[in-house]
Parts: C-alpha cells; structure tokens; sequence
C-alpha cells in the first residue's frame, strides 16, 4: 500500500511534556487515499500524533510532511496546509454561536472566499450526505451528539480538505449514536477519502482500514491489516491491549 | 464542556445594578426609582408656582451643555477603554512572558491608583512637561483607568471559551485574528457585555471627577450656576436627578441587550 509519494511523511518525531514522552522517534508513512487506524492505550501518544499532523501540538524533533509541505518550517503558511486538512474532533467542537448551516459555511466563505450561496447549497449538500439537512436551521445546542459529531464531520467537509483526521470520534458518544457517526465514516472512506482515524472501534478497523497502526509509550509498536491484528498480533502489548477492547 | 462554564457572570460592579427579568426585586426597584426620578424632574419643571418652575428650567437650561459634554467624555473614554481593555486582557492570556508581565502591570498599577489622582497626576503632574487640553488629559485618565478594568473583563470571557473551539477554528485554516474575531468573540460578548455595561455605568458616573479638571460637565455647569445663584438645593437636587435618570436609563438598555444576547441560548 506505500507507495513512493505518500501523502504524509512523518519521519522521526519526537515530543516531550516534561518528563513524559508522548512521541517518541515515530516514523509513518500514508498514501494518497489510504485509511489508517491508530489505536493504542491512553497516553501512548496516538492523539498527540494525529493533532501534529496539523500542527496543533508542535514536535520538538523530527521531520513531518504533509502534502509536500513541511508543515514545521515557520516559512510555510501553516493555516493554508490547514485548509487541506479536515479534523473531528471527540468533543465536536461545534460553533454553539452559529446554525447548523453557519457552521458549515463559515470558513469556505472566509477563507475560501465562496459566495454565501454557492457554499450554503454545497453545505446543504453535505448535510444530506451525513443524513442531517432537516437540521440546517438548528442551533448545535439543539441537536444529540451523535447529530453534533455528523454536522462536525460535514463542517470539515465543506473545506474540501485532501485528508481528515478523526481523533477519537465516537468516544464521547452514548453508545446507540456511534453507528450513525461510523455508517458516515465509512461512507467517506468508500469515496476515496484519505483518512487517519484514532479510534477504539474495531469494527470499523476492520471494515475500512487499509493499515492499523498500534501505538504505547509514544511509539509504534506494530503496523498491520485489521486481519493481522485480529488473526496473529505479535507484540505482547498489542496481544493484551487486543484482549482488552475486544 | 463549555456549557457550565457559560454561564458566568462577571461582576465588576460598581455601576448600577443591571436589572433582569429573572430578578423581580431589582426589576421593580428599578421601575420605582425610575418613576420617581423623572416624576421628581416632571414636577419641579412644571411646578404650579411659576417662580419655582421657571427656576428650575432655567437650570436646566444652563446644565444642558453639561450633559452633552458628560456624555462626550463617557463615550470617548468607554470606546479608548474597551480597545485598551481588549488588547490588556489578550495580553493578560499572552503565553509570551513579557507581554503578559506588561500587560498584568498595568492593571496592577492602574487599579492601585485613585482615579482622582489618576486625573490630577495626567493633567497637573505630566502636564508641567507636556501641556494638554483639560478634556483630552480627562478622556485619557478615564480611558486608561477603565481600560485595565476592561482588561479584566475581556480576560475572563475570553478566557470562558472553551479551547476546543480555538483548536475547531484553527484546524479549518483560521488564523488567530480570524478566529478571534469570528469565533471567540461572538461568543465571548455575552460573558463580556454585562459587565461592560456595568463598566459604562461607572465611567459615566466617575466623569463628575472631571469637573476638578474644569471640564465643564454636567457637575462642573452645576457648580458654575450655584456659585453664582447661590440655588445650591435647587440646582443640586436637579444635578442628582439629571445623574439617575440617564443611568437607570443606561441599565435598563444594558439589560435589554444582555436578554437578546442571551436569546441562543435557551433555543
């Protein structure tokens, strides 16, 4: 599945908060349409990793790549690579101060410089696509949270970004609402989406993932098909964090 | 998640008590002091006794200048205040040590000093070497004085939002000042405008200090026909009622605002 221009290029990064390691010396590489699940017991730096990729945490050392920028170099536009990059987050993060709709549109139009029209009928269009568009209107304040991660999934959409990133997006959710977030999920990987997802959800590894990624004490410890994870995991700590979730 | 945190209120709190619709004590103490006010003003202007009524409009009359320049003072020094408040309290939340430490010294100072001195020290102190009008030296002790205040406000509702919301606005390709302003603020204005209002009340009322200076505001005109007249009741008792009326007016607007505000968030 790699291929020789990947899309993302992490080589060596590491990151420190204090005495605590959250990366160490990780290297990965992700194809052009490829989706990667990252999962891993809390604190072993599968978050941390997947908010680098957009620079939302910073690396102390290492070499990060995205879309052939380096999106460490201070000379790069860090909000431009942004724009290519859409984030779900396990919060949602929804704007409470804007409607459904307003939510969607507010960064084509600001940054994209779309007329309100245009992005408001592609918004619409999304909003169909996660099965959400009777809600246009609301306020997020109004809606469940599985409506709220839908309309957030739709929000870093309406960007057009060339990969999403998901970090841990069903994991605040009441259990009858994570199939309605992961059915939108998988819809999205099916179109071709380039996709890096920390997630807990097995089911959904296994459904769409290209590669599984597991992650302890900040590295990577084993990289894998969802078979190879269900079937023969090797790594002793992979075995045990396996038998956990499953 | 945001949602507790939403809720807070900020009380500076030296203005007039903001009335609200929830709070039925303070809303009807506001309709009674209101009434009485201008039913006091009514009254002594169209007191059946000419002598007394038509002293009373020539009063008022000779104080309509001052009003004009109180609320020229107030509204100059609250726009400079909320322009100096909002850059002091981004620099309060600076992770950037030194412009935290500028900014927080500021306030500490500032807050440290009497206003009246505030006021004496810009016009006489500073004055010696550069020379200002008393107006401009007036609006500029009020405006740096309410300005640390202001600071302090704006840092507690800024800091009210939750930072997921910086992080959504940031991962779609907003830069700070675009989400500041499209983001943050929007939301961070319902924290923020009460005690702003409150602030606005305050100033409003502290700008009597300002006659000192010989700014010839609603107290100064006050104290000018008094002096001459020697009407110290008639033209007092007016100034007071002058001073209530467009405060409670004030409060009355400041919690209209607040409730449309508040609006989005009981839908």
């Amino acid at each position: 599945m790699i291929n020789d221009n990947p899309i993302i290029k992490i080589t060596n990064a590491s990151k420190s908060f204090g005495e605590l390691k959250a990366l160490d010396n990780v290297s990965l590489e992700i194809a052009q349409g490829e989706k990667v699940v990252i999962i891993g017991p809390s604190g072993s730096g599968k978050s941390t990793l997947l908010r680098a990729i957009n620079q939302l945490e910073t690396i102390d050392s290492g070499q990060l790549i995205v879309d052939g920028h380096n999106v460490c170099d201070l000379d790069e536009d860090i909000n431009a690579i942004r724009m290519e990059l859409g984030m779900v987050f396990q919060s949602f993060n929804l704007f409470p101060h804007k409607s459904v709709l307003d939510n969607l549109t507010l960064a084509p139009r600001k940054l994209r410089k779309i007329p309100r029209e245009e992005a408001e009928s592609y918004a619409m269009e999304l909003l169909a696509k996660v099965d959400i568009q009777e809600k246009a209107h609301q306020y997020p304040a109004q809606l469940s949270g599985g409506q709220k991660q839908r309309v957030a999934i739709a929000r870093a959409l309406a960007m057009n970004p060339k990969i999403m990133l998901f970090d841990e997006p069903t994991s605040a959710l009441d259990p009858e609402m994570i199939g309605e977030v992961l059915d939108v999920m998988v819809k999205l990987a099916k179109e071709g989406m380039t996709m890096v997802v920390v997630t807990h959800e097995m089911g959904f590894a296994k459904e769409v993932a290209d590669r599984v990624v597991f992650m302890d004490h900040g590295q990577i410890l084993e990289v894998g098909t969802p078979i190879h994870f269900f079937e023969n995991p090797e790594h002793p700590r992979l075995q045990k964090f396996m038998d956990q979730i499953l | 998640m945001a949602e507790e945190k939403k809720k807070v209120r900020i009380d500076v709190g030296d203005g007039a008590a903001i009335p609200s619709k929830s709070d039925k004590g303070l809303f009807s103490a506001w309709l009674l002091s209101f009434f009485l006010a201008v039913g006091a003003l009514l009254l002594l202007l169209f007191y059946p006794d000419p002598e007394v009524s038509d002293k009373y409009q020539e009063i008022l009359v000779f104080l309509a200048d001052g009003i004009v320049i109180t609320f020229q003072v107030t509204l100059s020094s609250i726009a400079i205040a909320i322009v100096i408040g909002f850059f002091t309290g981004l620099g309060r939340l600076s992770k950037i040590w030194i412009i935290n430490l500028i900014a927080s010294t500021y306030v500490e100072v500032v807050r440290g000093i009497p206003l009246l001195v505030q006021l004496f020290y810009l016009y006489y102190a500073i004055g010696e070497f550069i020379k200002m009008p008393d107006m401009v030296a007036a609006i500029m002790a009020m405006s740096i004085c309410y300005g640390a205040y202001m600071g302090e406000v704006f840092r507690a509702g800024i800091d009210s939002i939750d930072q997921g919301q910086t992080e959504a606005a940031r991962s779609l390709g907003f830069n700070g000042a675009q989400t500041m302003m499209y983001v943050i603020l929007p939301q961070a204005w319902r924290t923020i405008l009460p005690p702003v209002g409150n602030e606005f009340i305050a100033l409003l009322k502290d700008t009597s200090l300002v006659s000192i200076l010989g700014v010839a505001d609603l107290l100064r005109r006050g104290r000018e026909y008094a002096s001459t007249s020697f009407d110290y009741f008639q033209t007092y008792t007016l100034v007071a009622i002058i001073y209530l009326i467009i405060t409670l007016i004030l409060s009355k607007l400041v919690s209209k605002m607040e409730e449309r505000l508040g609006q989005h968030d009981q839908r």
